[in-house]
């Protein structure tokens, strides 16, 4: 086909975009593929973007995290305010500091390269991905108890690691001498300057073959385009104004009922958040940027209004966003911030709480609320080595106005996979005694919240220690329409003669002896719609299934009562 | 020696291949399926054949065939009622799985119910550890309860799914016994035996679609050895698996599962068997259908095999040839998107009502309206077909759109086109430019009805440069299925460090596989000289969670190749390793999880198929018709029969190529010849406007 001019015909820009959602995809593969940390290979922690010369993000990986979304634009904010006036062919930035970097936590490292065609900046390639460790108190980078973002690890600002293609060697050294295993880290950020370059030179055959003129006027056009499509969702909201508040349960350093305040304002195509009156920021890891809150506001919109809608700037612009500075959702340096996805769990649980009543037919219960972690750790009495097992751990999905909420599953922010049973007690010194869903942990509705899930782990042949991260272990997840709340989750220790003992929501270094265990429960999810109105078929496979006993069941659904005892 | 028959059933057709070593004679034929039971237009269609095409059933000797019985089965949740026995504390894992989502952003979408609802899975108090240590043994009160609850449940089958079975299936084999015993007919489906491989759910997972196909496959077979037996009672039937291999009846309906995907996988066989023939040991595939696009990289011959996928979303851990599929096919329909863009598929106007030019209702724009709006398609339908195609009423389906777009019929039937060539580019690109693969390497084997229609667009974009087209492009699967192997694989799973030690332990282990691979080979009756052993371990660095298969090929006369030492397996390690991910550590402790020892039965060589028959001497156009090709203009175009294209002849493009099972299109600038197996081979032209390839 012959190119036409611009402005492209919606044939055309679908070809282009095409294109250049193929770039954004190769170099996520390509960064997967030939990194080292296994939280980039097998859980897919990272992202790859196209932006455009002015920061904007045109295109993203289909596969890349919601909570990346507004980081790479956070980056290249900080990017162009500090070297906007002297980027050259070859530069390439890297950062990772959320108080002055844009990003959202120490152990994603951003990257961008300017991308020239015929001596002009046309566009950046850029991509995030969690490394293993970035140095700072505690291996992995990640660990509570910590009170100030020194301790998280090495902050880096924007900064130059390659000047017209030349390594900054120095810089390098700096870095890798400041993480641990340099040698792998050193493979991770290799990997993510492969990606940049490969996605420079599939962007260069694309402005070859359409020309700069053309490119610039596709990047526009997939903004504006996606803009259009997600403010007329939005004008498809009741106008109005939108309240909903909920709380964190802890910062596991004292603070308790944190709280996230939102009113949100409908008016014709145009939405405002306004945080206001939420907490201020605390003491433990739990605290966001506000990067990272524009990134949850954005994947809240767009799970409600249309999940198909690509991810670029026209999403990112859309909400207006108001968070008081020095808050939870916006926290001020020192603030450590590594276990901040938590709390954007629970901003996106505020965001389609207020939004419910909007648009009922797309609105959930609120899930698990949570990225529920357990860290098993100590000393492998096969092999005499050190070993760490981290997981993290789904729970209830919230009852919807057609279905009930999926059972044991991550939600919202997060999606990574568990590890099977068979690779934990092959891999560890550690016995899985049981893995499943927590009965009578789904909250009662028309149709029901999801259920938690229980895993029971106990040490072989050693001592363990336990670390774990739990919310919604105090705060039940709530239901809309008149659906009842979920379970909360819990730890707990279960003692050598059997007797079990709560533990802390944010427990650290907890000994586990041989014949004691742990108990991770997660938390279940919020139904939908009155529990009166639940169909008695719906009840009968609740009851069959033993997923619910007679007694709760009877308690929960007043019609149970009589259809109860047939069984 | 008689006939050999691949028959392959899809959704709309059932197509045959029928050829006669001793004289190299083929016979293709297609017919409509039979959806109620796919056996029948089997049968109905043999003897069409015989009426038709003299193929006579009596002198059928090998009838090959690859079923979507399993697959649709699965996709209208058709299966039987299943139960389940497992591990105490673990009944849930079938339904919680790994966890995940379907979809990033979507409130609605879950991965499907699992197919044993929670009240007919059982528990079972036994448990092994890792190293296949008894942790509980299980005791006869126990079973005897699990079978008793098994057999109120009205299961039709029952899967036994046991932690650590993989290690030793003791437990999983005194559960079926007691079930056995009190429900002697009833089939089970053993993990261990399924798939004995570590991580349970997928093994779990593939267990249960097993069991939930062994009702449904068990009477489908019946009614097809009944019915052949009468027909063609010296055919011995084979059935095609996803692996790329045959099986026996008994085999097929012990694992159904095997069964599922193997339509894909026929197809890429069938490929090598041409590329083969065409002397292209590097290909990637297009095959093109109604509703989608399957793609695969052939690399030396090999299509390569994967090991797990998605069947009607559920995880299936079993080898599969690794392909990729796309929803572009011929019937895609074109639509706008919310955001204003022209997209065309993934959704399908099928078979019913069909693309609007079949003049069955269809009223929107498919890929197929598109092709025949630009003349590339001919009105008269497929050379030789029943299906006249109505143009007008495909320029009134695609009319809305060009108004809409503001452009004429032809220029936005082009742009329809111009988006699904670019949706199978990405296709193509995933298995290419994510294996570390350069497709500009590869040439392009399009097959299927619509695969040849599109090619030259894609090879352009892909800057590959040459383009062979099979002799019987819409074929293809069914002749894949003659030229295939006897398969079957034999598996241990286990922890085995890459040491000699670590050797000396899977010594003792490979000896009980090749017993089992012997056994095999005799009760399937190969002979000495066909038995085929190909030795490869799942390796990883110690610490890693996925594994890359090391091959050792060259095993002969039922003899494995085994390698010189930890050392020769760490070489071959160290090179795949660098090859996918781009690096590897060369002083890091290597494991092996997985032994496995895939066994292959040669079949009878067959000849090179449908190439010349009633060749004239030149290319002569059998006539001419004006053709849309990427300009504003049509262009007067030749079409030639390809039944008239014999080796050796070329011609330049523009062209259309018609024959009974497709169209090819070779562009203005395009070279086209046709090689001496009958393959036309298309030298693309480099056009002003195509991309660039890809830089590595």
């Amino acid at each position: 086909m012959t190119v036409p001019a611009a402005p492209l015909d919606p044939v055309t820009l679908e070809i282009m975009a095409n294109g250049l959602r193929s770039i954004a995809d190769e170099t996520f593969a390509a960064l997967m593929k030939s990194a080292y940390s296994t939280n980039i290979k097998e859980r897919r922690d990272h992202s790859t973007a196209i932006m455009d010369p002015a920061g904007r993000l045109i295109v993203q990986a289909d596969a890349s995290l919601p909570i990346h979304l507004a980081s790479m634009g956070g980056l290249m904010e900080s990017l162009l305010a500090r070297f906007g006036g002297e980027l050259r062919d070859g530069d390439l930035f890297v950062a990772n500091d959320p108080h002055v970097a844009g990003g959202t936590h120490l152990p994603d490292i951003n990257m961008a390269m300017p991308v020239f065609f015929e001596g002009e900046l046309v566009a950046f390639m850029c991509n995030i991905a969690h490394h293993a460790d970035v140095g700072g108190a505690v291996p992995g980078s990640m660990a509570g108890g910590l009170t100030e973002i020194y301790q998280e690890g090495l902050r880096i600002p924007v900064v130059r690691l390659f000047r017209e293609g030349v390594l900054q060697q120095d810089l390098l050294d700096l870095i890798l001498l400041n993480v641990r295993v340099p040698a792998e880290r050193r493979g991770d950020y290799f990997a993510q300057i492969a990606s940049c370059r490969l996605g420079r030179s599939r962007l260069t055959e694309i402005l070859d073959q359409y020309g700069i003129a053309a490119v610039r006027d596709g990047f526009g056009q997939i903004v504006t385009r996606t803009a259009a499509r997600m403010r007329a969702a939005i004008a498809g909201l009741p106008d109005g104004v939108y309240r909903f508040e909920d709380a964190m349960d802890d910062d596991g350093m004292g603070a308790t009922d944190i709280a996230i305040r939102l009113t949100i304002t409908v008016d014709g195509g145009d939405i405002h958040f306004d945080f206001s009156g939420s907490a201020k920021q605390v003491t433990g890891n739990i605290n966001v940027t506000r990067n990272a809150t524009q990134a949850s506001v954005c994947y809240a919109l767009k799970a409600l209004l249309d999940p198909d809608a690509p991810n670029n700037q026209g999403v990112l612009d859309l909400p207006r966003l108001t968070v008081e500075k020095g808050s939870l959702l916006d926290a001020a340096f020192p603030a450590p911030v590594a276990a901040r996805a938590n709390t954007c769990q629970r901003i996106i649980d505020v965001i389609l709480g207020a939004l419910a009543p909007a648009r009922p037919e797309a609105a959930v219960g609120a899930a698990n609320g949570a990225n529920t972690t357990a860290v098993f750790s100590g000393n492998d009495p096969r092999t005499g080595e050190d070993y760490v097992y981290l997981e993290t751990l789904g729970g209830g999905f919230g009852g919807r106005a057609a279905k009930d909420g999926k059972d044991g599953v991550q939600v919202h922010i997060t999606n990574t996979s568990n590890l099977p049973v068979e690779a934990i007690e092959m891999e560890y010194p550690l016995r899985v005694l049981s893995y499943g869903l927590v009965a009578n942990s789904g909250g009662p509705g028309r149709q029901r919240g999801g259920m938690g899930l229980e895993r029971v782990v106990t040490p072989v042949g050693h001592a363990c220690t336990f670390n774990g991260a739990g919310e919604r272990f105090a705060r039940q997840p709530w239901g809309v329409f008149g659906g009842g709340a979920g379970a909360t989750g819990a730890f707990r220790h279960i003692a050598a003669d059997g007797v079990t003992a709560r533990l802390p929501n944010k427990p650290i270094g907890v000994t586990i002896a041989p014949q004691e265990a742990v108990i991770v429960r997660t938390p279940g999810a919020g139904g939908y719609g009155a529990p009166a109105e639940r169909t008695a078929e719906a009840l009968e496979d609740d009851r069959t299934s033993g997923k619910f006993d007679e007694t709760w069941l009877a308690e929960h659904y007043p019609q149970a009562i009589e259809t109860g005892g047939e069984d | 020696m008689g006939w050999l028959v691949g028959v392959d059933v899809g959704g709309t057709f059932t197509d045959f291949f029928a050829c006669r070593p001793e004289d190299g004679a083929t016979r293709i034929f297609k017919r409509p399926s039979t959806p109620h039971n796919p056996g029948e237009a089997i049968v109905r269609g043999l003897q069409e054949m015989a009426a038709s095409l003299d193929v006579d059933p009596a002198r059928i000797d090998r009838l090959c065939h690859g079923t979507t019985v399993a697959t649709n089965a699965l996709i209208q949740r058709r299966g039987g009622t299943v139960a389940l026995v497992t591990t105490e504390g673990f009944r849930d894992l079938l339904e919680i799985g790994r966890q995940t989502r379907p979809h990033m952003y979507s409130l609605q979408l879950d991965h499907p119910a699992p197919l044993v609802p929670r009240r007919r899975r059982f528990e079972i108090r036994e448990r092994m550890g890792p190293a296949g240590e008894v942790l509980t043994e299980p005791d006869e009160d126990g079973l005897t309860a699990v079978a008793e609850a098994v057999a109120a449940s009205g299961a039709q089958s029952c899967a036994v799914c046991c932690l650590f079975s993989f290690v030793d299936p003791a437990h999983e084999r005194r559960i079926a016994d007691a079930l056995k015993r009190r429900l002697p007919d009833l089939p089970l489906s053993l993990s261990s035996s399924v798939r004995p491989e570590f991580r349970e759910y997928e093994r779990f997972s593939t267990t249960v679609l097993n069991a939930c196909l062994q009702p449904v496959i068990a009477d489908y077979l019946a009614y097809l050895e009944t019915e052949t037996a009468a027909l063609a009672p010296d055919a011995a039937i084979r059935i095609y698996q996803s692996s790329g291999g045959l099986m026996s009846v008994g085999t097929a309906r012990t694992y159904p599962i095997r069964t599922a995907l193997s339509g894909p996988a026929a197809g890429a066989v069938g490929a090598v068997h041409t590329a083969r023939g065409a002397e292209r040991p590097n290909v990637i595939t297009l095959d093109m259908g109604g509703t989608s696009a399957d793609v695969a990289l052939i690399r030396g011959y090999d299509a390569g095999i994967g090991l797990d996928r998605e069947v009607a979303g559920y995880p299936v851990r079993q080898p599969m040839v690794d392909i990729h599929t796309v929803g572009a096919g011929g019937g895609s329909i074109a639509w706008f998107e919310r955001d204003g863009l022209l997209k065309v598929g993934p959704r399908s106007a099928g078979a019913e009502p069909g693309p609007a030019c079949y003049g069955r209702g269809g009223t929107e724009p498919t890929v197929t309206d598109a092709n025949l709006a630009l003349g590339r398609l001919s009105p008269a339908g497929l050379a030789g077909g029943d299906l006249a195609l109505d143009e007008g009423a495909a320029r009134r389906a695609i009319e809305p759109a060009a108004q809409r777009l503001g452009f004429s019929v032809e220029k936005t039937a082009q742009g329809i086109l111009g988006i699904v060539v670019a949706n199978m580019v990405r296709a193509v690109r995933t298995i290419s430019v994510e294996r570390g693969l350069d497709p500009r390497d590869y040439a392009l084997m399009p097959f299927g009805g619509a695969g040849p229609l599109h090619a030259v667009e894609v090879a352009r974009v892909l800057g590959i440069r040459e383009i062979v087209v099979p002799g019987a492009p819409g074929i293809l699967c069914a002749q894949g299925l003659i030229v295939s192997d006897l398969k079957e694989e034999f598996v241990r799973s286990g922890r085995f460090a890459l040491t000699a030690e670590g050797l000396l332990q899977i010594a003792g282990l490979l000896d009980g596989l090749e017993a089992d691979a012997r056994a095999w080979f005799d009760a399937e009756g190969v002979a000495p000289e066909d038995r085929g052993l190909t030795l490869s371990f799942d390796a990883r660095y110690v610490g890693q969670n996925f594994e890359l298969p090391v091959s050792f090929a060259g095993g002969s006369h039922g003899v494995l190749a085994l390698p010189a030492g930890p050392d020769e397996i760490a070489d071959v390690f160290h090179a795949e390793h660098e090859r996918h991910y781009g690096f590897h550590s060369a002083g890091e402790p290597i494991e092996i999880v997985n032994i496995r020892i895939a066994a292959t039965g040669r079949m009878a060589a067959v000849a090179a198929p449908v190439s010349g028959r009633n060749a004239v001497r030149a290319a002569e156009p059998a006539g001419h018709r004006p053709v849309w090709f990427d300009g504003d203009a049509a262009v007067e175009t030749p079409v030639y029969w390809r039944e008239s294209l014999a080796a050796g002849m070329a011609f330049a493009g523009p062209a259309v190529v018609e024959q009974l099972d497709s169209t090819t299109v070779v562009f203005p600038g395009d070279r086209a010849a046709v090689d001496e197996a009958g393959n036309l081979v298309i030298a693309v032209g480099q056009s002003e406007t195509a991309a660039p390839g890809a830089a590595p």
